[in-house]
């Protein structure tokens, strides 16, 4: 049949009472709602529905190479895979109305490597393989939706929520837009022996900001903006005759075009600089500022990052809280990820804690021993959202246990006055008072390391919650050093204790994800709600970070950050890439839906929580939570099997 | 000839091209030994002016093909029969066929032997089969002076017979539909009824199979046993 057959065939069937409503019922599914009505009817028309009684066998492996592409009409298809290592089979998927198998062993050519069977009686919409390839050629949505699989639903989903938060800010901006688009004209450049005077003189001309000094290879030298600027004249003995590489910043901070407005934005924001030069091969070809970067979307990160560094006062550290809540909408707004967006709030909430230290001290008085702020939980592993708790403490120097206590009564005032000044700007006290204020968590580097080294020793289930809270630590504020010995050793003691880590495996598989065997998701009824719910971040972040942080202590890897955990465990070859890649998705989604889901209540006044009613998404986004739900199961059989738990 | 010939209707007149197309009919088979996958199912419904036999019409025909155990959209079979003289009764609230649209149909001797076309020798499936069963004969005898030999099933017997232990008094289709969790676009279409026969029917093909019914015969014989034993239970 011809291509134009196959229209006219399908024009004249797509009036049939039957493939009418075969239509409509696919046409409430993604790709077919966006597919054209002749492909669609094309596809109605040739296919076949098939019953499976619960339990039967769909497609299995043993069948050879796939000849059919199935769409569940009603029901539900479960994927089951052989364990590769012990008896019995896991279930690895669902499938439910709408969604289609098997894509990748279709367009491989190959044989399921996974049996597909009805997972209750399931009627299942049948197309022959020569059918599937003519409707892969004529339909270009069709095409793509078969060759991205899963990937294109993600897209969907982002595309989405750009949408969703678009239509509240009325601009279309992306932060993974590459510098190199961004920069839009051709940087202004001198050599470094320009007089100052003549270098001010181009900068005027141009209407620009800055300058760049470039030897004769164009590699950059220097830069000079008009901040420099500002000091040149504010210095009584300046002389605008002199060279400009006497006035410039020298050695400015560069990145590739190929890098991202995010990432110029965070380069920024960390080292308060207003411009970024854009280098390829060594040599300059674009300069992005602030300004061309925010003028477009008034995310102004760099610019509250700085007035949060700068606050003369608590008070007006506590006014700029409001304007991190209304970037962050910004922010998802301009296609953010939820890693983006937890990075941003956590700089910023450094910032603010550092702040917040500096003013205490200079209120205070210096107590005259140097200390590290530690942090602990979610702002240890950079994954703080608006809506989070102080969990800190203080890492000193000390000889023995006596001059520990004396550095001791001189820090805690001070530490017990920055907790409430924290508190002030919206870090909620600590409920279970692991806060820098109380006695037990301003410890000298030795007591801290007893301590660290009891949780391993001792496997309470005290020490166990201790350690998924204060094993996931950084240095907010002070030096560094102190914190680092003590990870080595903690790293060194977990990886010889076998022991703690199968009890830490016991403790990473209590949060069951809540999908079930039967039913899409397991929801429970919470006091007088009206509706069953889930808890996104309890059953469905929990699982990964503890998963993340076991495996992570158990191999030597010292950071804190799930999914950079992730990363290096993928990296060391402990978990598989596909897996991993599969699991900072799922991690990404299920994050993401939580904070679309806190904006919402800070729109609509209500109390933060975490608990998602999944009827309240869409039909895609119920989909892929459960999806992503299902990931963080896998990662528990995994350390299940593992631990032999 | 026959005595009461003169109270019959007259054969109708027909054209050389249908008698021919009559004539090439298949002959009707008794149901027979193959499994029910591969046998060829023709599910029917038909919509009518009323619950008549004698006196209502056929106004609108929905057939759908059931080829290796699978309901093929491919092969459906959708016609609305011109039935001017038809009055609008109550029945119009069930079928939807108004006055416009019988008008619009097609010839009924043209759209029948479609049909006929269209089964061929497959056995007929339908929900309360006999009524569909004599509305069909009657319309054929009217329409092409033919006599319908097609073998019928009755899914409504089908049903109870596979589900003994599913108590549902005077099921209609509706009932066992909601019982096996059915979605239906649109009910008394009579397309989208032959769908929904057909799918209940591939559910009780499937429970058929696991209880070692798998020929249009052996469905056929226990049919008749069911039947006995439910004649006999109710005392006849």
């Amino acid at each position: 049949m011809s291509k134009k057959d196959a229209y006219s065939q399908a024009g004249r069937t797509a009036v049939l009472q039957n493939i009418q409503g075969t239509l409509q019922f696919l046409q409430r599914f993604p790709p077919f709602n966006q597919m054209e009505q002749s492909h669609l009817a094309f596809l109605v028309e040739q296919c076949q529905l098939r019953f499976y009684a619960s339990g039967e066998s769909i497609i299995k492996p043993t069948d050879g190479p796939v000849e059919h592409f199935y769409i569940v009409k009603q029901g539900r298809v479960v994927g089951e895979r052989q364990h590769l290592v012990k008896p019995g089979v896991e279930t690895t998927f669902e499938i439910t109305g709408g969604e289609c198998f098997p894509l990748a062993a279709l367009l491989g050519e190959r044989a399921t490597r996974t049996e597909h069977l009805a997972g209750e009686d399931t009627f299942c919409l049948q197309l022959n393989k020569a059918a599937f390839i003519r409707l892969f050629s004529m339909s270009e949505v069709f095409r793509d939706f078969a060759l991205r699989g899963v990937s294109s639903l993600l897209d969907q989903v982002n595309q989405q929520v750009r949408q969703r938060a678009a239509e509240n800010l009325g601009t279309q901006y992306s932060l993974n837009t590459p510098l190199g688009e961004l920069a839009m004209r051709h940087p202004v450049v001198c050599a470094p022996d320009t007089p100052l005077r003549e270098a001010v003189r181009m900068m005027h001309e141009q209407q620009v900001g800055s300058i760049v000094v470039v030897d004769p290879q164009r590699h950059p030298l220097g830069i000079f903006t008009l901040r420099d600027l500002r000091q040149v004249v504010a210095a009584a003995d300046s002389d605008l005759g002199a060279p400009i590489e006497q006035n410039m910043t020298a050695k400015p901070f560069y990145l590739s075009p190929q890098a991202s407005a995010f990432d110029a934005a965070m380069a920024m924001t960390e080292r308060h600089i207003a411009h970024v030069c854009l280098v390829d091969n060594q040599r300059l070809c674009g300069v992005v500022s602030e300004r061309d970067l925010f003028s477009l979307q008034r995310v102004d990160l760099v610019h509250l990052a700085r007035t949060i560094r700068h606050a003369p006062r608590l008070d007006s550290l506590v006014q700029l809280r409001g304007e991190i809540g209304q970037l962050v909408e910004r922010m998802l707004a301009h296609g953010a990820s939820s890693t983006q967006i937890t990075q941003i709030i956590t700089l910023l909430n450094d910032h603010t804690v550092c702040r917040v230290i500096e003013l205490a001290i200079a209120e205070r008085g210096d107590p005259g021993v140097p200390f590290s702020w530690l942090c602990f939980g979610s702002e240890g592993r950079r994954e703080q959202t608006l809506h989070t708790d102080q969990d800190n403490g203080i890492l000193f120097e000390a000889t023995d246990d006596a001059e520990a206590e004396a550095i001791r009564a001189r820090l805690l005032p001070l530490a017990q006055y920055i907790n409430q000044c924290l508190a002030q700007c919206g870090f909620t006290l600590c409920k279970g008072n692991v806060m820098a204020g109380n006695p037990e968590l301003c410890l000298s580097r030795a007591q801290w390391a007893r301590r660290f080294a009891s949780f391993v020793r001792e496997a309470s289930p005290e020490n166990l919650l201790g350690s998924s809270i204060y094993f996931d630590l950084r240095v907010v504020w002070g030096d560094e050093q102190g914190c680092e010995q003590l990870r080595r050793q903690l790293l060194e003691q977990v990886a010889d204790n076998r022991i703690f880590q199968r009890m830490l495996a016991d403790n990473a598989l209590r949060q069951r994800p809540p999908v079930g065997r039967l039913r899409e998701f397991v929801l429970t009824r919470q006091g007088n709600d009206k509706a069953a719910t889930l808890d996104l971040k309890v059953q469905g972040l929990t699982p990964f970070v503890d998963g993340a942080r076991l495996l992570a202590l158990a191999n030597g890897i010292g950071a804190c950050n799930t999914l950079e955990r992730l990363r290096q465990l993928v990296d060391k070859g402990v978990i598989e890439a596909l897996d991993g890649a599969a699991y900072e998705e799922a991690y990404h989604f299920i994050q993401q839906t939580r904070m679309q889901q806190h904006q919402r209540q800070t729109r609509d006044n209500l109390p933060y929580s975490n608990r998602l009613d999944p009827d309240s998404l869409n039909h895609l986004d119920r989909r892929i939570l459960r999806e992503s739900l299902r990931q963080a199961q896998r990662l528990q059989s995994s350390l299940a099997l593992r631990y032999q738990l | 000839m026959s005595l009461f010939a003169w109270l019959r209707p007259a054969a109708p007149p027909l054209d050389d091209a249908l008698r021919q197309r009559l004539a090439g009919l298949p002959k009707a088979k008794p149901p027979g030994v193959c499994s029910l996958r591969e046998q060829r199912w023709v599910v029917l419904d038909l919509e009518t002016s009323g619950l008549n036999p004698n006196r209502d019409q056929v106004l609108s025909i929905g057939a759908v093909a059931i080829e290796d155990g699978a309901i093929d959209f491919a092969q459906q079979f959708e016609r609305t029969l011109h039935r001017p003289e038809q009055k609008t009764n109550a029945s119009v609230l069930i079928h939807g066929l108004g006055p416009s649209a019988l008008a619009a149909g097609c010839d009924p001797a043209e759209a029948l032997l479609e049909l006929l076309e269209f089964i061929g020798d497959s056995p007929v499936l339908a929900f309360h089969a006999p009524f569909d069963q004599r509305m069909l004969a009657r319309a054929l005898k009217e329409s092409l002076g033919h006599r319908l030999q097609l073998p019928f099933l009755d899914v409504a017997e089908l049903a109870p017979m596979l589900n003994p232990d599913t108590v549902l008094r005077e099921a209609g289709l509706d009932d066992w539909v909601t019982h096996f969790g059915l979605q239906v676009d649109e009910r008394h279409h009579a397309s989208a009824d032959a769908q929904v026969t057909a799918e209940l029917a591939l559910i009780l093909f499937s429970q058929a199979r696991r209880q070692q019914l798998d020929s249009p015969l052996q469905l056929e014989q226990r049919l008749g046993g069911w039947r006995r034993r439910k004649a006999h239970h109710h005392g006849f």
